[in-house]
Parts: structure tokens; sequence; C-alpha cells
């Protein structure tokens, strides 16, 4: 009885205000419930007409903050590598970064995370939906709190696409309260999901027309209904039609191998291209993943290689974003759910650390080419302002123009903050 | 005179229920000389609140019913017979027949295993144990009591075990569910969900104590695994001591027995080491032994009965539910003072007479099915009013499980015999049935209770081969059939009845006719897109 799969430790960490301030929220009004949103708050249609993006590179596991962003060489704690300077004076990054270390001019580093957790399984969950402490309910992903506030960019590609090594699916349980239609579309190694493409015995001239047929029977069984199933329904269909026209998205046969090998071969640096493709394509918020950073063993040699990859990957995507003038518009964030510690092992690995950490950023809403906080000389704890996860949301809430202090969540009359009530935007890093 | 003798023994029963549930006895006389659905509906209207919707037309009631007891729509001859029949009792007679099928049990059988497994995963002998409880229309509490307590020597139900085993099942690095299995205790059998008070008293429900996890952790806490037999199979360590506990905000250590809640706690005896068992396990012939003090059979005795309000509610609001596409309390398992039932008059009426009725869901159904409540289109009674869900005003549209879906695929399209009898050149049913749940049933633990359609559950009916396979003609199918048919008109009624059981309006025929006038030089196809996009529509996809 040592561990409940519903009732997380970071659920338990309450405050006065919120005690007397819950309701009694339940996670189980999903379903047609969530489907309230498809007819978005006057606030989503203000967001749509900018099309702003979301770009989310997730390092699962922990990237040592000492090994990328905050190097702290020749100190106690400082581990072999060198740091080296930036395209912003001033601003040196560890030399597992030299890629990225070009494109800092761009970045909006942040130096002074300190968070709660330190075990993956609360870790994860909790930075991911930004700790909004106990509702009574599961928050969602931020992945599917933008699907919700902000809906699909116009071109109607789903809103939230997953990238990931392995399996495809829905990951619906990334939504929490909000209903499994905002949960993850995942594309396992970016492979297309399953059915997308037309068999030839359609062609697609019949499947305009069956459509249009299958359209003009909805309307009419629309008529005098109850609106959510009939609208949910049609949703999902407009949405595979969408998906089916874009079927390029997973050729990836299509790309120019210099692109490709900018990039990198590996899972990361494929899916992350796919990743821009998707931006490009108008899907609003792309996720992609890293696995296997959680180096309680060799740590060194670990992040020599992860961090290569991580590297390459990440600043060709802000490269290619800057080019193509995207970056006013998509948000770029690069993060783990915590740090890794200062102190060495006995296996010469680093454990996890949630005191002080970091967290790369770049784009829209963001100031470019700067850091923001800073942990004290041995990089043990944060000598600056600390900033949580709800700091962050804040943050990039604010970038994506969506007023945290205003907008709330509905869950079911249930209003909800959309990022933590106690915390506050950092803006030494807003534009 | 059948009608007169129901409410006779109805009468007797009633005034069984004052004594079994400690309740008062329901209303007067002149009360009680009602039927159940008559009572329903007296509550229903009293409280609505504005326009009734009309009474279903004959189509949309017969294939809601089918829906709902058969597990399918109605095949086009089911349809056109009921449509052309004129008597008067022809709904009742129908709502008879269905709950007399073997279609029945199956669909009953496929319905609860995945409201009592959520899809965990698949056992035959769990279905063959659902199968056949439905089928000898097994009342509620005995089929409770042999899910709480399975008997591996009881062949017919030992599949029952299979909501446990499942539950503590350990795969790879995955551990054992046992929060999960206490909370489906509570949640699937009383209607409540005690999970979040594992560590502390529930923090927004002041119903919910921890002694309430707790109490119902020290009943099943014991059970483990029997991996010796090739059938689902459960062991019981014994209760040795109290389950001690702590709330993580309030540092007093507690203990309790098992205890339900609501209920008293029950002792634990105490035995000399090795003194616990009457029949000690034996490891030569992996018996598990018989317990002096199972806590498991307490708790199929205790949990099960007339007597525990909450076991009444519960299963009167997940059949009233399952009916009529909304609990009266919702959602299913938030019974508590701060979650109010929707119609709390009527929940007690439904619980009573269950428990009195001693849990004949048969019955119970049947009741149900008779409502004007059932019987009202889903079209809404007035233009720009939305009634509220809770006012049963107009019907509610209900999810279809994946296994409707199936049904009532290879129904519509005319495929059922072929596909079912595995004719050569046609599917396998099990490959079929697979493909439709992994892209139309819901994820493991997730409960299936709304319509919630996915876009993989569109690319499915759009793309999949085998699904489109149905649409091409083979003889006596619907595509088939319709091709035979000369006239435009005639194809559009075909059509109509057999994929969404109504004929077409004027609007829908001149669309059929257009369709084909523009294709004429490839019919098959043409009819099969028109097919196709009768099956993809909402009118199909849900149960209305």
């Amino acid at each position: 009885m040592s561990r409940s799969p519903l009732c997380k430790p970071w659920e338990h960490t309450l405050t006065r205000r919120q005690l007397l301030g819950a309701a009694a929220g339940t996670a189980g009004t999903i379903g047609l419930g969530g489907l309230g949103g498809l007819v978005q708050p006057a606030v989503a249609e203000e967001m749509k007409q900018k099309e702003k993006q979301v770009l989310f590179m997730w390092i699962d596991g922990g990237m040592s903050q000492l090994e990328s962003w905050d190097p702290k060489p020749n100190t106690q704690f400082g581990g072999p590598f060198r740091a080296i300077p930036t395209s912003v004076p001033g601003v040196h990054i560890s030399e597992l970064l030299p890629r990225s270390a070009k494109q800092m001019h761009h970045l909006a580093i942040v130096r002074s995370m300190c968070t709660q957790d330190n075990s993956h399984s609360a870790g994860v969950g909790r930075i991911q939906r930004g700790d909004p402490k106990n509702r009574g309910v599961t928050y969602p992903y931020f992945g599917s709190a933008v699907a919700k506030l902000m809906g699909p960019c116009e071109r109607k590609l789903p809103p939230y696409v997953w990238v990931k090594p392995g399996s495809s699916g829905f990951i619906h349980q990334d939504a929490g309260f909000l209903g499994p239609k905002y949960g993850a579309l995942a594309f396992g190694d970016g492979k297309p999901p399953e059915n997308l493409l037309r068999p030839d015995t359609v062609s697609e001239a019949d499947d305009a027309a069956r459509q249009k047929l299958r359209e003009a029977a909805n309307r009419r069984y629309g008529e005098l209904r109850r609106p959510l199933a009939n609208d949910a329904n049609s949703y999902v269909y407009d949405m595979a039609q969408t998906l089916m026209r874009r079927s390029d998205l997973f050729d990836t046969s299509q790309y120019d191998p210099r692109d490709v090998q900018r990039y990198g071969t590996h899972d990361l640096g494929r899916h992350t291209l796919q990743g821009l493709k998707m931006l490009e394509a108008g899907v609003r918020f792309v996720k992609v993943n890293s696995y296997g950073w959680d180096t309680h063993g060799d740590n060194f040699n670990g992040h020599l290689s992860l961090m290569d990859k991580f590297d390459q990957a990440f600043s060709a995507v802000v490269e290619d974003l800057a080019d193509r003038g995207m970056l006013d518009h998509v948000l770029v964030i690069a993060m783990s759910e915590f740090g890794r510690t200062p102190r060495i092992n006995g296996h010469v690995g680093r454990d996890h650390w949630p005191e002080a950490w970091s967290i790369a950023m770049a784009g829209t809403g963001l100031k470019r080419g700067v850091v923001a906080g800073a942990t004290n000389d041995k990089g043990t704890f944060v000598d600056t302002d600390e900033y949580d996860i709800g700091h962050m949301f804040h943050t990039w809430f604010r970038c994506l123009d969506i007023d945290a202090f205003k907008v709330e969540y509905d869950n079911g009359g249930q209003p909800l903050p959309i990022a933590h009530d106690d915390m506050q935007p950092i803006t030494a890093v807003l534009a | 005179m059948p009608h007169r003798v129901r409410s006779l023994s109805y009468l007797r029963v009633l005034a069984f229920a004052g004594l079994v549930s400690g309740s008062p006895v329901l209303g007067s006389i002149a009360v009680a000389e009602e039927l159940l659905h008559q009572r329903i509906d007296k509550l229903i209207a009293a409280s609505a609140a504005g326009d009734l919707a009309a009474r279903a037309e004959d189509g949309e009631f017969l294939r809601r019913v089918y829906l709902d007891l058969a597990g399918r729509i109605p095949s086009v001859a089911e349809a056109r017979a009921f449509l052309d029949d004129m008597s008067a009792d022809k709904r009742t007679t129908t709502i008879d027949r269905l709950l007399a099928s073997e279609e029945y049990s199956t669909h009953m059988a496929e319905a609860f295993d995945v409201m009592l497994m959520e899809r965990r995963g698949e056992h035959d002998e769990w279905m063959k144990f659902l199968q056949t409880s439905f089928a000898g229309n097994k009342p509620w509490d005995q089929l409770v009591r042999e899910i709480l307590a399975p008997d591996a020597e009881n062949e017919a139900a030992r599949g029952a075990a299979f909501f446990y085993t499942k539950r503590l099942e350990r795969y790879g690095q995955q551990d054992d569910d046992m929060p999960g299995l206490v909370r489906d205790v509570g949640r699937l059998f009383l209607g409540v969900d005690v999970q979040c008070a594992q560590c502390h008293d529930h923090l927004f429900i002041d119903d919910y104590k921890q002694e309430h996890y707790q109490g119902l952790y020290a009943f099943v806490g014991n059970a483990t695994i029997r991996t010796d037999q090739p059938f689902p199979a459960i062991a019981e360590k014994p209760l040795m001591k109290e389950v001690e506990f702590t709330s993580v905000f309030v540092q007093v250590p507690k203990s309790t027995g098992p205890r339900l809640p609501g209920g008293e706690e029950i002792e634990l005896p105490l035995f000399k080491a090795g003194e616990e068992y009457e029949v000690p396990p034996d490891r030569k012939t992996n018996s598990p032994g018989v317990l002096k003090f199972s806590t498991l059979k307490i708790l199929a005795e205790q949990l099960p009965r007339a007597e525990n309000e909450f076991f009444n509610r519960n299963i009167a609001n997940r059949l009233w539910w399952l009916m009529m596409g909304r609990g009266l309390v919702d959602p299913l398992d938030m019974q508590h003072s701060g979650n109010p039932p929707s119609h709390p008059e009527l929940l007690d009426l439904l619980a009573n007479q269950m428990a009195a009725h001693k849990f004949d869901i048969k019955w119970f159904l049947r009741e149900l099915a008779l409502t004007e409540t059932y019987q009202r289109s889903g079209r809404l009674p007035a233009e720009g009013t939305v009634p509220p869900a809770t006012s049963y005003r107009a019907a509610l549209e209900k999810r279809m499980s994946a296994e409707q879906l199936l049904r009532s695929v290879l129904e519509a399209t005319g495929e059922s015999t072929r596909v079912r009898e595995e004719k050569e050149g046609a599917p396998k049913f099990k490959d079929v049935a697979d493909r439709f749940n992994k892209a139309l049933a819901n994820p493991p633990k997730e409960p299936e209770l709304e319509f919630a359609p996915s876009v993989k559950g569109a690319l499915f009916l759009s793309n999949d081969t085998l699904v489109l396979s149905l649409l091409e003609r083979h003889e006596g199918n619907l595509v088939d059939r319709l091709i035979k048919l000369d006239e435009a008109d005639a194809v559009a009624v075909e059509l109509y009845l057999s994929v969404l059981t109504r004929r077409p309006n004027d609007e829908e025929r001149a669309d059929v006719r257009e369709y084909l006038d523009q294709n004429g030089d490839r019919r098959e196809a043409a009819l099969g897109h028109l097919a196709w996009a009768l099956l993809a529509s909402t009118e199909f996809c849900v149960n209305h």
C-alpha cells in the first residue's frame, strides 16, 4: 500500500486558501462535458488570429544543468567539462552545447528553477501540469491546456501532437479534467496514425463525395438535437480529413538530406525536424521528447553522448525557426522534470535535483539572448529569486497572450485557475 | 390478464420491502397499486419544469430498445415488421421478446464487462460467468457475492475471480493495483469512490473518511492470485490484526478492522499461530486451504444485501444510467451528501424496489423500458431551448460501445450472418471485433460513460479495409440488395431502414436519387458511398 496511482504526492501540499476555496470538483466530468470547449470562448477566437504555436522539447529523466545551461567549471561539483562563450557576450554555457551557443542570441535561459519533486513519478506529471496544487482534479499537461485554451490553428490540424519514440496512440491522460478530446495525438517514431491513408479502392473524389453525404446526414440529424454529440462527431471527422490531406507530414523520405544531417539521424533529431514540419503545417502544439537522461551512473559519459544529440536538434530548430521568421509566433521550450545533483555520487553519476536547475526557451513573447536568475558559485542552490513551475506556466501563457489572471477553466461549473494562483510570470525574460 | 397478476405480486413484494430495507413502506396503498414505470413517469413529470419531448416514433424507439436490450440495431426485416405492425402493445411485446433473447445475455455480459473491468483485459471464464449469469437472470446480489468471494470449485462461476486477479496481476515493472481494487469495490458496487481517502479523509467530500478506504482495504487486502490454476482464482491470507493507518494531515495512529462505508466494524477473532485455518493450505496439492475467518466471505455476505443502501442505490443508479444515459447520481461513483441525486425520491424508490424485487435485473430493466421517460424522443421539444440533461425531458444520447457498434455495423451492412458463420471469404468475427475494440474502445481503466468520438475512430471507419469490405457487394448483403432495386426511391427506403431503422424523408430520398443519377455507370460504388455516409453519421454512431 505504499503507492497510489491516483492520489499523487504533489496533490498533498495545500495552502489554506486553496483548501477554503476548493469546491467539490471531481475528475469524473469528462467526455461530452469536456466538449463544451468546442465552442471556443472569445479569448480563443482572439488567439486564433495570431496563430501562436508551441514547440515543447521534453528531456525525460533530468538533464544536468551543470552539463548544459549553467556550467560551473573548476568548482567542487563542476565536473570535467568546460564552459564556452556564446553569441551573447558574457554568457557562457557548457561546451557540450557548441551549436546552441551560436544560437544564444535567440534564447532565454532561466537558471533559477527551484521545484518540489525529486522523483520522476511525481515530477514528470507535476511539472508538465504546472503544479496547480490540490484542486481535487487532475490538471492538464501544458499541451492539453494550450489545446483547450487556443484550439486548433486555422488549418484544423489536431491542436496537440506528440512525436515520440515508441508507440502511437491518443494520450488522453494528458488532458486531465479537460476531457479526453484535449489529449495528445501521438505519432510513435513519427509514423502516421493507423488508417491515415485512404485505400486505393476509394478515390479522392469518391472520398470527398461520401464525406459530403455524411455531412448532410449530420446536418439533418442535428436539427432539434442537443448539439454536443453531433458537433463532436463532425469535429473528429474534420480533423481526420485534415490529417489525411497532410499525410505528406509523415513521409520523411521527402525531407532534404542536408536537414536530416543537421538535425541528426537519431530519434530526437528526426522527431524535431518532423515537429518543425508539423508547426509549419499548422499544428498548434508540438511535443517531442528524448528519453534516457536519468544518469545516476556515469553521468559525464552519458551527457557527452546525450547532449550532442540534444544540441544538434535544438540548435537546428531554433536556427530554422529564426530564419523563417517563425520565432515571432512560435514559443520553444526545452526542459526536464528537474536537474541533477551537484554532488557526484559513487557511481560517477548525478541524482535528482529539483533545488536549482535550468530551462531554455526561445521565441514569441520572450527577450532574446537573456539569462534570468543565478545559482551560487557551486551551483548547489539558487542565489536569486526562485522560480517554480507555476511561474513558468504564467510566463508561457503570457507569451501566448493568454491572461492567466483572467482566463479560467470551467470544470462543470467549478472555476479553476489555469496557472498557479500564488505565482507570477517571470518579467526578466518577457519581451 | 397478466397485467393484473403482476400488480398483485407487486403488492406482496412491497410489504416485503418494508421489512427488508427498514425504510418506510412506500406511500399509501393507492400509490402502491401503480406499477413502477408509472410511478417513475409521475416523478419525472413532476419536476420536469418544461415541455416534454414527444413520444419517440416507432423507428426511434425500436432502434433504442434493440441497442439497449440486444446490443445491436434491428435488422431491416425486424424494422419493417415492427413499423408495419398495427397492434397497440407492440412496444411491450418487443421489450419482452428482447429480454428473453439470447442476445440480451450476450449484450448484458458485454456491458457489465466494460463496466466492471473497464477494458483491463479479457478472459473467457469471466465472460462465461457473466453470460450464464445474465442468461439465468441471476439476481445482482448473488452475482456480486460470487465476484467478491469467488469459489474455485464452482465451475460456472469461478471466472468471477477475474475481477480480483486482473487487478492484482503484476506485469513488467507494474506492481499489483491493490489501491485500484479497493477503489473499484467501492466505486462499482457501492457507488462511492474512496480512493482520495486512502491517505487522509477526503478533502472535499465530507462523507468519505480514511476509515472507509482502510475498512474496505481490510476486507480485500489479503487476497492474492493463485497461480496453480488455469482459470482466474485467488487465495486469501489470514487477517491477523487490524489495518493501521495515519492521516498525512493529522499524525494520529488509527486502526480498523474490516468495515463497510456506513457499516459496523467487524471484530477480528484471535487465533493462535497455526490455528487460523479450518483446512490448512497444502503445498503439495497447491490447495490454498480454508480460513476460519475469511474477510472476503464476510465482504460477500455483508456488501451485497438489501440492508445496504449504498448497494441498492448503486445498482439502481447504474441500470438507470444504462437505459437513460445519465445517472440520477452523476458521476455514478460519487454518491455522497454533497452530490445529491437529481431526483432523490425517485432514486429511493428505485433502490427500494430493486431490493424488494430481490435484485431482479430483468424486471428492473423492463420497468425502465416501459416508462414514457425511456420512450420519449431525443428531438428537443422546442427550438432554441436545450432542456437540462437532469430533467429527462428529451431522451439523452448514449455512447455505443465498440461491441454495439460492431454488431450494428454488421447488421446494417447485412453482413452479420456471413461474418458470424465465417462463410468463405468473410472476415472472422473475432478479427473484426478486435479491430473495432482497438479503434473505438477506451484505454484500460477509463470508464466508458459518455460518447467520446476520436480521430482514431473516424480514420478507422473511413479507411479500414475490413470495414470498407463490408460495403462491397456480397450475396445477400446490403449493397447486393440495393443493387437489385431499380427505383431510387426503393433504394432509399431499403438503405435507411437497414442502417437507421427509419424511412427516409423527401429530402433524403431526393439526395439518394441525385447521387445515383450522377453515378449511373458505377452503381455498386455509389451505393457503398451512400451506405458509408450513413454508417459514419452521428445518427448511426450514437444510441439516441
